[in-house]
């Protein structure tokens, strides 16, 4: 399948960690959502439709777009929701756009920190008939994919190290406010020493999308969605093969596909991928075409996807930095779309025209997204 | 300014149907300590836990095949979080593709000494052979049968 949506991405609103009890989940979803509007240049009077992605059990509220509808406009509004994951919710925001019956759409995706046990609520994403009565929430199953590549890839941990360096430093630069000072380091499971994945945050993210009519109506800056792919593996972890990602490998085939895009490895300028563990983005390194695991060793080494390499991976710190669990994946797209905009800030990389957003969720990446945007002159479909 | 919290907790019980596979396999494990994986016969793979039908194929599932006792492991972690219902942190589990079985089954893993996780590590690297164990007393239920290694 090849989805050639034309479709743009024109006001984002990022806000990776909220460290204050200031704000009720709904008014923070309000605050994310007004911010949106506004860096669009527009109005809720403006937007068609919404979708909305949360997680019940992260929320603590039973079909939590109940909650969330008011506070991002939804109220005598089309909004639609979905529990899968926040690119879900980008995905379906686009492709209403694409349909042509809307003209704008708000996507907005949050991941509270509210629940006493983060990872008890998440094993209630196991089956209740065999894989239950395990300890399988998500840290778990990251450590399951990183034991499954360590046994495939000779030398990773030192690869590994030398990523979350990489990340924490760009993180560092990125958000020094909210990446310093008494961020938890994630409860450890063998083979992932401590500080090899972040304890959640709460975060929230929310984009607006806009047709090409609008867009020239309107001259907006705009970051077009060049190529959107997403696949799903297997719900049992013992069908797949951890140390691989066939779902990455499809929706990267889709995106690029329509996106035009025949050589990954020099055709973006900037790339946020998921890193809930740095195994994960060396997975997605391989996955998305970018360095088959045979290089990862000198590509990490000599740089290529740091700061100052060919290919800045994560300028933004990645999940490594600041992990609002539910929405790190949007928050990826979001990062790209922000670049490409050249509204980043901090982290702003200079001339980016092409950038990669790499969204994974579920346990072990098993939801998988891949979008590429493409700087667009004011108004103009590029 | 002062700013409140409230703390709430729900205790909702459910009963889930097991449906007649996941039936037919805990009785297998409870009344005679083996273990089970339904075939599917379009692609011939032999799919531990058991299913009614296929996720691959969309086929439904064919006739039992039992597996095991011996397996190997795919992969496995350590555990030193304390989670509901579980003991005591540390201890390991993970998955292990069972004789006969084309998929692996998650339990957990016991017979190895998780003082020094490193050592442990080596005594549960991926491809280990390990043997299925079945506790005296069964309910019908994953707690029932662990892996050792050979």
């Amino acid at each position: 399948m090849t989805v050639k949506a034309k479709v743009g991405v024109i006001g984002v609103s990022i806000m990776p960690r909220v460290m204050d009890d200031r704000r009720s989940l709904e008014e923070l979803l309000f605050e994310v959502t007004r911010q949106a509007l506004h860096n669009a240049g527009l109005t809720i009077e403006d937007i068609d439709g919404i979708v909305v992605a949360g997680n019940d059990q992260y929320d603590g509220r039973a079909i939590s777009v109940m909650a969330a509808s008011g506070s991002v406009g939804g109220v005598d509004r089309d909004i639609l929701s979905t529990p899968s994951a926040g690119e879900h919710a980008f995905v379906m925001g686009a492709l209403r756009v694409a349909s042509g019956l809307y003209r704008t759409q708000l996507v907005v995706a949050w991941s509270p920190t509210e629940v006493g046990s983060m990872s008890e609520a998440q094993r209630l994403a196991a089956d209740p008939y065999f894989h239950r009565r395990l300890p399988l929430d998500e840290l778990s199953t990251h450590a399951l994919q990183a034991s499954a590549m360590l046994a495939a890839v000779p030398g990773l941990e030192a690869m590994a190290e030398k990523i979350v360096a990489k990340n924490r430093g760009n993180g560092a630069h990125a958000y020094p406010d909210l990446a310093s000072g008494e961020l938890a380091v994630a409860p450890q499971r063998w083979p992932l020493p401590a500080g090899m994945a972040m304890a959640p945050v709460a975060g929230a993210v929310a984009l607006v999308l806009a047709s090409p009519d609008y867009v020239s109506e309107h001259s907006s800056d705009v970051a077009w969605i060049s190529g959107m792919g997403w696949a799903t593996e297997p719900g049992f972890l013992g069908d797949r093969d951890l140390a691989q990602a066939p779902a990455l490998q499809a929706a990267a085939e889709q995106a690029y596909k329509a996106a035009e895009i025949t050589d990954p490895g020099t055709s973006f300028e900037v790339a946020e991928l998921s890193d809930a563990t740095p195994f994960q983005e060396l997975l997605a390194y391989e996955a998305l075409g970018l360095a088959p695991r045979a290089t990862w060793s000198e590509r990490v080494a000599d740089g290529s996807f740091g700061a100052n390499g060919k290919l800045p991976v994560n300028l933004s710190g990645g999940s490594l930095t600041l992990n609002p669990v539910f929405c790190t994946g949007l928050i990826r797209i979001a990062e790209v779309a922000q670049q490409v905009l050249g509204r980043a800030g901090a982290h702003q990389k200079a001339g980016v025209r092409t950038g990669l957003a790499h969204a994974a969720s579920g346990p072990a990446m098993q939801y998988q997204t891949v979008v590429v945007l493409r700087r667009g002159e004011q108004g103009a479909a590029s | 300014m002062e700013l409140l919290k409230r703390q709430e907790t729900w205790n909702i019980t459910y009963t889930h149907a097991l449906g007649e596979t996941a039936s037919w396999f805990f009785v297998q494990l409870r009344d005679h300590a083996k273990l089970y994986g339904k075939r599917d016969a379009k692609s011939g793979r032999v799919l531990v836990p058991p299913r009614a039908f296929s996720d691959q194929t969309l086929e439904p599932t064919t006739d039992w095949v039992e597996v095991g006792p011996g397996g190997k492991i795919e992969t496995f972690s350590i555990v030193y979080e304390e989670f509901n219902g579980l003991p005591p942190p540390p201890y390991a589990f993970g998955y292990v593709q069972l004789d006969n079985a084309d998929t692996a089954i998650g339990g957990f893993f016991k017979g190895v000494d998780l003082t020094d996780p490193k050592a442990a590590s080596e005594k549960l690297r991926i491809g280990t052979r390990v043997v299925t164990k079945f506790a005296e007393k069964r309910t019908g239920d994953v707690l029932d049968f662990w892996f050792e290694p050979v």
